[in-house]
């Protein structure tokens, strides 16, 4: 028994010596490389702090508004003096005539005009509907929102006021006015991202991008390199894979995984805190997404990276796919309401199954269970990656050992025809030394 | 002697047309991005407006007035019922699968509390971690809750006799219109596309100029460069990159026959504004390419320097969150880029059409970028000679 097991054992030792020795080679290319340095630890450093600097102010707040008050009533000045006072908006001058209104607006001093109408306090006084107009700036969505939500806001108070004072006109007090006013009191309650804030509804998808992007870049640009290198341009030199392909692999994606499991907690759970974003979620519940994330982005960018001939091709090629991994991600367009091609296209990339279990761990606090869907794609994309990679590889090491066999050969060869050479001179020396 | 300067040009831009046709990698860069992109932004925004948005409910009072309410709420615009749930518990979990965005509870005896004037509540729950859902869910159900009570109201009113032409008054005393200038239709992908095409191009343009003159530097290839502008270092930059601006003033127009044309978004002013403002921008993105490469002549820096202005310069246009309102320090990088002084005359001129004299300073502006690359035209120059940076 001892005789079987012992060379068995003897073999795994060293299959995990070539492997780490694989993973300490990456570690040096990685840390001798200035390119992989910067996106590996600099871009992820610095990405994070910056879009969340950038978003830092939430909501818009003292929006400069543009008032033409042709009512000039009491009233009119109330609903003025209310909008003012309002968070959002800002009352930047009172015009006139809609046209020096517009004026102001073409210059782009205000992002909405809010006409009130010659009849609008004798309307409020004589009982009748009264009327304002709305004018929003649409470069933005955010103005829109904004404009309409203050004036809605102080409509709807000056309204309640009113309201209560006509039914009181019509003997209608107490209870029974309360019931006219609000006969279905409706809450609306928002659970989650509560203030409505732009930061803290794209920086998460953004984190998730950011590791997402930096690892797929870094090993497409070491890869290139390794390329670049080679003699054969073989993406793995024959000095370090001694032809098995699985070590190499595992010995890789092990130095990058250990660099960006480091990384996800500052991205992950550091930055959120940091700015103040919302991080409900629970550090285990992250780190049990955060694994498979890695491990299917890794070995989705090493089987992509096979198939880049240069160093930067990958940046190349697909730099502007941070965008439009970030729609597929379903963040900005929801998920649900996605056109069922891209729909299918975006379950490839490890991302979008990434943003949407970041989401929902970070911003609305679901648990590992519920979210057992990501969880599990990931999984299934890791193992399927993991093949391709494995098989990719496998395909390239076929390929620089077939070269370095031609080589070989030929220098064989060539050592023949030379020996053969060094023979005839030889023989023509002896026969003309003889003769 | 004109006639030779033309020649020198000539034999660089054939020289240049000869390479593009060596590798795919030109290919890509110049064309197959930006049909890439056209076609996923079409395609990705075709519905326009967002629609129709899973909703769920929990209805413990199951009467005939609480099935009309849900009936009336599946017919909105935004929302959809996908789901009844039994209790609040169930229904957060399926929001935070992210199975509904939205979830309406209507308590037990609502319709008997509503018809003894006991005043039951409605209550929303809405989920504004995918804020564009989120708000729009909120605004087409608080709209139709007013409706509901509306109705109410006016039944009760009636009944107690009050005179018909005071009603509206006393429903809802103040009314708003509000109007959205210059995209009366609120179409999402309006917005979107008319900043993405340009913002992909720039993307496109400034990574393309960076890898046509960085790759002379990668394979040494420089000093024959030059030689075949008879080493004039200007004409040489110019026959490289002629082919370019033309390729990508071709994009450009396309865009804004796709956007104004084929899509009909809103044009509100002459189409000649837009195209000027593309020729424009189309150069001042290559002059940023060619500041880029030439402070760092090193192809693989230059790229990843590309990516890092690159992908700020969607931020940095201020459609989504506007400029103005950001941080102050942040701010001032909005200027740096082409794409925020092009979204200016868009909106001026496309989306607001007012007075081409608003938009006159970002055209000027644009057109400054062209002196951008005379800070490093000899710095480039020397590079190209000497040869004196690394290749990796």
């Amino acid at each position: 028994m001892k005789i079987t097991r012992f060379p068995r054992i003897k073999r795994l030792k060293s299959n995990i010596k070539d492997t780490f020795d694989i993973f300490v080679n990456e570690m040096k290319m990685i840390s001798h490389d200035r390119g992989v340095v910067v996106i590996f630890i600099l871009a992820v450093l610095a990405y994070p702090l910056l879009y969340s600097l950038v978003y830092k102010n939430e909501t818009l707040a003292n929006l400069p508004v543009a008032v033409v008050d042709n009512s000039r009533s009491h009233e009119s000045t109330e609903l003025i003096r209310h909008l003012n006072a309002t968070p959002e908006v800002d009352v930047f001058s009172t015009y006139s005539s809609l046209y020096d209104a517009q004026k102001a607006f073409n210059q782009r001093l205000v992002n909405g005009v809010i006409y009130i109408p010659e009849d609008f306090g004798k309307n409020i006084n004589t009982g009748q509907k009264a009327n304002i107009s709305v004018y929003c700036d649409m470069s933005s969505f955010l103005y829109y929102r904004t404009v309409l939500q203050a004036t809605n806001h102080v409509v709807l108070d000056m309204g309640k006021d009113i309201q209560v004072k006509r039914l009181g006109e019509q003997g209608i007090t107490g209870e029974s006015a309360k019931i006219i006013t609000e006969p279905v009191p409706y809450n609306d309650v928002v659970l989650y991202n509560e203030t409505a804030g732009y930061a803290s509804f794209l920086v998460p998808a953004v984190l998730i991008l950011i590791l997402y992007q930096t690892l797929f870049f870094g090993i497409t640009i070491l890869a290139g390199t390794a390329r670049e290198e080679n003699r054969f341009h073989a993406l793995v030199s024959s000095s370090v894979h001694k032809g098995k392909t699985l070590r190499v692999v595992l010995g890789k994606s092990a130095a990058y995984f250990i660099i960006y499991l480091a990384w996800s907690i500052y991205v992950l759970k550091v930055i959120p805190q940091l700015f103040s974003l919302p991080h409900l979620g629970d550090s285990i519940d992250i780190i049990g997404l955060v694994v498979p994330f890695l491990l299917a982005s890794i070995f989705f960018a090493m089987t992509i990276s096979v198939f880049l001939p240069n160093r930067e091709t990958g940046m190349l090629v697909f730099g502007i796919f941070s965008l439009i991994l970030l729609f597929l991600g379903g963040v900005s367009w929801p998920y649900y309401n996605m056109n069922g091609f891209w729909k299918a296209f975006g379950w490839i990339f490890p991302s979008t199954h990434g943003i949407q279990g970041y989401i929902k761990i970070n911003t609305l606090g679901a648990d590992i269970q519920t979210i057992s869907k990501e969880y599990h794609t990931l999984w299934l994309q890791a193992l399927i990656y993991l093949l391709l990679c494995v098989w990719a590889y496998h395909w390239q090491i076929k390929k620089s050992l077939a070269n370095a066999r031609v080589r070989q050969m030929v220098s064989h060869k060539r050592e023949i025809a030379r020996n053969e050479s060094d023979e005839q001179t030889n023989t023509t020396k002896n026969s003309n030394a003889q003769s | 002697m004109p006639d030779k300067k033309a020649s020198i040009i000539g034999a660089t831009l054939r020289r240049e047309l000869a390479r593009m046709k060596s590798r795919p990698m030109y290919f890509i860069l110049t064309l197959g991005i930006m049909s890439f992109c056209y076609i996923f932004f079409i395609s990705f925004f075709s519905e326009g407006q967002l629609m129709k948005m899973p909703v769920g409910i929990i209805d413990h009072d199951n009467s005939k007035i609480s099935r009309q309410f849900c009936r009336n709420l599946d017919a909105t615009q935004q929302a959809r019922i996908v789901m009844k749930l039994s209790n609040f518990k169930d229904a957060r979990v399926e929001m935070q699968k992210g199975n509904i965005y939205a979830f309406v509870e209507i308590e037990k005896g609502f319709s008997e509390k509503l018809q003894s004037n006991k005043r039951p509540p409605i209550t929303f729950y809405i989920n504004d971690a995918f804020l564009t859902a989120g708000s729009l869910l909120l605004k087409d159900i608080s709209a139709m809750s007013l409706l509901t009570s509306g109705g109410v109201q006016q039944k009760v009113l009636r009944a107690k006799g009050v005179d018909e032409s005071l009603i509206p008054g006393i429903v809802q005393p103040i009314s708003i219109d509000s109007h959205m200038i210059g995209n009366p239709w609120s179409n999402y992908s309006d917005y979107f596309l008319n900043v993405f095409f340009p913002g992909v191009l720039e993307f496109v343009i400034l990574m393309t100029t960076v890898f046509v003159i960085g790759i002379e530097f990668k394979e040494r290839t420089s000093r024959n460069w030059l030689r075949t502008a008879n080493n004039s270092f200007s004409r040489a930059l110019i026959g490289k990159l002629l082919p370019y601006t033309a390729i990508f003033i071709c994009l450009g127009f396309l865009s804004n026959i796709i956007l104004f044309g084929y899509l009909h978004f809103p044009l509100n002013s002459s189409l000649f504004w837009m195209l000027l403002a593309t020729v424009f921008y189309v150069i001042a993105c290559q002059a940023v390419g060619l500041l880029i490469i030439g402070t760092l002549p090193v192809l693989r820096d230059s790229v990843s320097i590309v990516m890092i202005y690159g992908m700020f310069g969607f931020t940095f246009t201020g459609f989504t969150f506007p400029i103005e309102q950001m941080a102050y320090p942040v701010r001032i990088f909005s200027y740096i880029y082409p794409i925020r002084h092009y979204f200016n005359i868009y909106v001026n001129q496309a989306l607001h059409g007012v007075d081409i004299r608003y938009s006159f300073g970002s055209y000027v502006i644009l057109l400054a970028f062209i002196l951008l690359p005379a800070i490093i035209f000899f710095r480039l120059k020397k590079a190209a000679i000497y040869q004196n940076y690394p290749i990796k």
